[in-house]
């Protein structure tokens, strides 16, 4: 059985957003518009938190891209009342919107505030409407959606991997982010193969889990800037 | 005729009433005494009092306690779901809804209890409206004929009474 | 204390049933359409979508669940006074118990509309009902949402009957002085009372039973809303106080709400033979205790967190006591401690009037600690990037505004239309007057009571 994992290159991350766009065209996340984003709606499943350290003239840049840790120990999954929030086998932390009764208790226990709440039916302007993903479903007024590790393109691959009676390779399998991350800086695989590039990474002595002391045990790996 | 009573100002006359019918002959089942208050300072109003509320209001918070753990239980482990690395049965949540609904079912078999044990929703018996203005109402249902005579007079006798028939 | 004779509890208390003035339509109209607007609102809400409310990232829950724990809150005041005023056999509770029921009940039902309407997708609320779908999915038995569907319903249930239950020989009263179809609705509400004395005993015993089941379903219903709060992992939720602090709060804004409904029936109802000082001086006094009580919860959940020195736990302390929210802060503080201690402290101000003011205050100060609760750490959680401030919407604004409306329209349509003192209650208060007593002998030490 897979346990699907992350890890994240500080040291490579430029902030140029090309995950978040990546992710709103595979997701079919809908724009909110300026006036509702300036509200707080927008529906960013990965975004780049930019901090800035110092003062002008000596001032230096922090990217890092914040998405759902899929934690193995995650408080939004107990609190959910009609368990549209539960952990797979897999070891993600999967979001079912049609079991979504909107109590949004799981956006107020994430501690990374990566839960999203639809306020409004997603609409897409002319011709935007056309490039939808058909294996994503479009998700309605009311109901929570969050980063699935692009669960789609991994039933995708595990039933291709059996249907042709193949293993699944470490790399056959990319999340839409880290597909479009020109300098590679998220990667993504399976933390039960030892030899996989993220379960590599992620045993790197500049990696950390963002907020671990909560024990959330996350499960993407963050690698420290050194310059 | 379907009932002699009397109605009676206070307590007092009302107790004197009972125990005069009781020496007539009636046991306290044949006796019909109705009150706008519960009679507590009085003989009469200890009538009856024995009943099993109490263990049957037990007896309900086990039939909740058993129905919480069994909801719980067959639900969580038929179809067991991980959710934040918590136990399938986890007891410590599961004792709040066993708990509530251990409560429920002894508020509800006390509830149900009282409406079968005193008799509520079925409209039957002797009544009269005055007693809901302070009359107590002291009188026999169905008397034998023969001696409707002894229990107008056993009512007439304390002073103040108003003996009506119907 | 001495009440009235017996027809005249009756002719007083069924007054309001028997007639009605225009004063009466004058009353109900402002909360009526209050009350109104507020569904307008809430289904505008529906229909166009939750984002008209103020909700945002990452402060998903505002004004709702505020008013949520503020009416649950508000319920526990009938079982204070009902339940354990009834179990050490206050004699003084006698013409205030159904006032506190009755408020138990109706804040109960408008708390409980707010887990509904606070829902991104109301209408599949009831998921959180247990039932064998289709889908074989239940309910999630480890959440605290699903424990407040419980408790709520567990209590609402049980104040409904224990409210009911003592209504049922005022019930036939009414129905031996009504006429039509009056006459026939008491009827049928009264399940044929009679007045035997094991009807008697089994509705004594009844409420002992009642009464001795329905505190700890009280005090439970309260400590799971503090759940949905210390539940997840938010600095300044996750503290083992909030249980405790949260039913502390709740029977004190209970007590709060019971003084404002005696201190408006008395004055409406001409009930000031019933109603008298010495009620509102012991209910002042139980409201003293609350207050210290709060303020030594507030207390004790600041020093620890002050001490704790947490770095996302300060934020949010900070940001109540001096920041953006402490205006907001320091009105709770006055409201709920200075206020009803200096009035309700000094005998000469424990008058009805002072028991209103500080009322009034411990009512506005009680909704400003529900929402200080939520919304300042919300919006302040762990990450910098996510912080957040909360701006209620108007549509929020209105339901909170028809919620005081719909407490108000219920109560009066309640006292409207049952007796909202409890009439045989008080006249089982009334001992046999003296002079019928024997003086005590040395055979009878006691004096006889029964002849």
């Amino acid at each position: 059985m897979p346990n699907w994992g992350m890890a994240v290159d500080l040291d490579r991350c430029t902030g140029c957003g090309a995950c978040v766009t990546a992710c709103h065209a595979e997701n079919n996340i809908s724009t909110v518009g300026a006036e509702q984003a300036s509200r707080g709606r927008a529906k960013h499943w990965i975004r780049v938190e930019r901090y800035w350290e110092g003062d002008f003239p000596d001032v230096s840049l922090k990217f890092r891209p914040v998405l759902c840790q899929q934690c193995d120990n995650a408080p939004c999954e107990p609190v959910c009342p009609t368990y549209a929030s539960h952990h797979t086998q897999d070891g993600l932390n999967a979001q079912v919107y049609n079991r979504c009764i909107g109590t949004r208790y799981c956006a107020n226990a994430c501690p990374y505030n990566v839960r999203f709440f639809d306020f409004f039916n997603p609409s897409w302007d002319k011709p935007l409407h056309l490039q939808l993903n058909p294996d994503v479903s479009l998700r309605e007024v009311g109901v929570m959606e969050k980063c699935t590790f692009c669960v789609q393109r991994i039933k995708a691959a595990t039933i291709e991997a059996k249907a042709t009676e193949q293993e699944l390779k470490d790399g056959d399998l990319q999340t839409a982010c880290a597909q479009a991350c020109p300098s590679r800086a998220l990667v993504f695989g399976d933390l039960n193969d030892p030899e996989s590039d993220v379960s590599r990474l992620s045993r790197s002595p500049r990696g950390s889990k963002l907020l671990e002391d909560l024990g959330t045990k996350p499960k993407v790996t963050y690698l420290s800037k050194q310059a | 005729m379907k009932a002699v009573y009397g109605l009676y100002a206070d307590g007092h006359a009302a107790q004197q009433a009972v125990n005069r019918l009781r020496a007539a002959g009636l046991g306290d089942a044949q006796i019909t005494i109705l009150s706008a208050q519960p009679m507590e300072d009085f003989e009469f109003g200890h009538i009856d009092k024995r009943s099993w509320m109490w263990w049957i209001a037990c007896g309900g918070g086990l039939i909740g306690m058993a129905t919480g753990f069994s909801l719980t239980w067959l639900t969580e482990t038929s179809w067991p779901i991980n959710v934040g690395g918590l136990p399938i049965y986890a007891w410590w949540p599961n004792l709040i809804i066993i708990f509530e609904l251990t409560m429920l079912g002894a508020i509800l078999a006390t509830v149900t209890s009282l409406v079968a044990s005193a008799g509520l929703g079925r409209s039957r018996g002797l009544y009269d409206p005055e007693v809901s203005d302070g009359a107590i109402l002291v009188g026999v249902e169905d008397p034998a004929a023969d001696k409707v005579g002894d229990f107008r007079q056993a009512l007439e006798s304390p002073s103040g009474a108003r003996v009506k028939t119907i | 204390m001495t009440h009235p004779a017996h027809q005249q509890i009756n002719r007083d208390l069924l007054r309001p049933l028997m007639q009605t003035s225009w004063r009466f339509y004058a009353l109900v109209a402002l909360p009526a359409a209050l009350v109104v607007a507020g569904l307008v609102s809430w289904f505008t809400q529906m229909f166009f979508g939750f984002g008209i409310s103020g909700i945002r990232w990452p402060i998903f829950w505002g004004f709702y669940v505020t008013n949520f724990v503020f009416w649950i809150g508000i319920s526990h005041a009938g079982t204070l006074i009902s339940a354990i005023l009834r179990l050490v056999n206050a004699g003084w509770r006698r013409p205030v118990t159904r006032c506190a029921e009755v408020i138990t009940v109706f804040a109960l039902m408008i708390g409980a509309m707010f887990p509904i309407i606070h829902l991104g997708r109301p209408w599949l609320a009831f998921w959180l009902f247990p039932y064998p779908s289709e889908r074989l999915i239940w309910p999630n038995f480890r959440s605290p949402l699903v424990w407040d569907f419980f408790a709520i319903n567990t209590y609402l249930t049980g104040s409904l009957l224990f409210l009911y239950l003592p209504i049922i020989p005022d019930f036939a009263v009414a129905r031996d002085h009504a006429t039509g179809l009056r006459r026939r609705i008491y009827a049928a509400l009264a399940l044929g009372w009679r007045g035997t004395p094991r009807q008697w005993h089994r509705l004594e015993t009844a409420m002992q039973i009642m009464a001795i089941a329905i505190i700890p379903v009280a005090v439970s219903v309260h400590t799971i809303v503090s759940f949905d709060f210390s539940m997840a992992p938010v600095p300044m939720w996750q503290t083992t106080i909030f249980g405790p602090y949260f039913v502390a709060g709740a029977i004190f804004s209970g007590i709060a709400a019971l003084l404002l409904a005696m201190a408006a029936l008395r004055k409406i109802l001409h009930l000031e033979a019933y109603l008298h000082p010495v009620h509102f001086e012991n209910l002042g006094k139980l409201l003293l205790v609350m207050a210290l009580l709060w303020g030594y919860f507030v207390f004790n959940e600041r020093l620890v967190t002050y001490y704790g020195n947490g770095p996302a736990e300060m934020a949010v302390f900070w940001r109540t006591q001096r920041e953006s929210f402490a205006p907001l802060y320091w009105t709770m503080v006055i409201c709920n401690f200075v206020l009803p201690l200096s009035l309700m402290g000094i005998k000469r101000f424990r008058t009805i009037t002072g028991c209103v003011i500080a009322s009034i205050g411990v009512v506005i100060g009680m909704w400003l600690e529900r929402f200080l609760i939520i919304v300042p750490a919300l919006g302040h959680k762990y990450l910098p990037y996510s912080y957040g401030i909360y701006r209620p919407q108007p549509v929020e604004i209105i339901i909170t505004a028809a919620t005081f409306g719909a407490m108000i329209l219920l109560y009066a349509l309640f006292s409207k239309l049952v007796p909202i003192i409890s009439m045989w209650e008080l006249k089982a208060g009334d001992h046999p007057p003296a002079d019928l007593i024997p003086p005590a002998t040395e055979e009878h030490p006691l004096g006889e009571l029964r002849l």
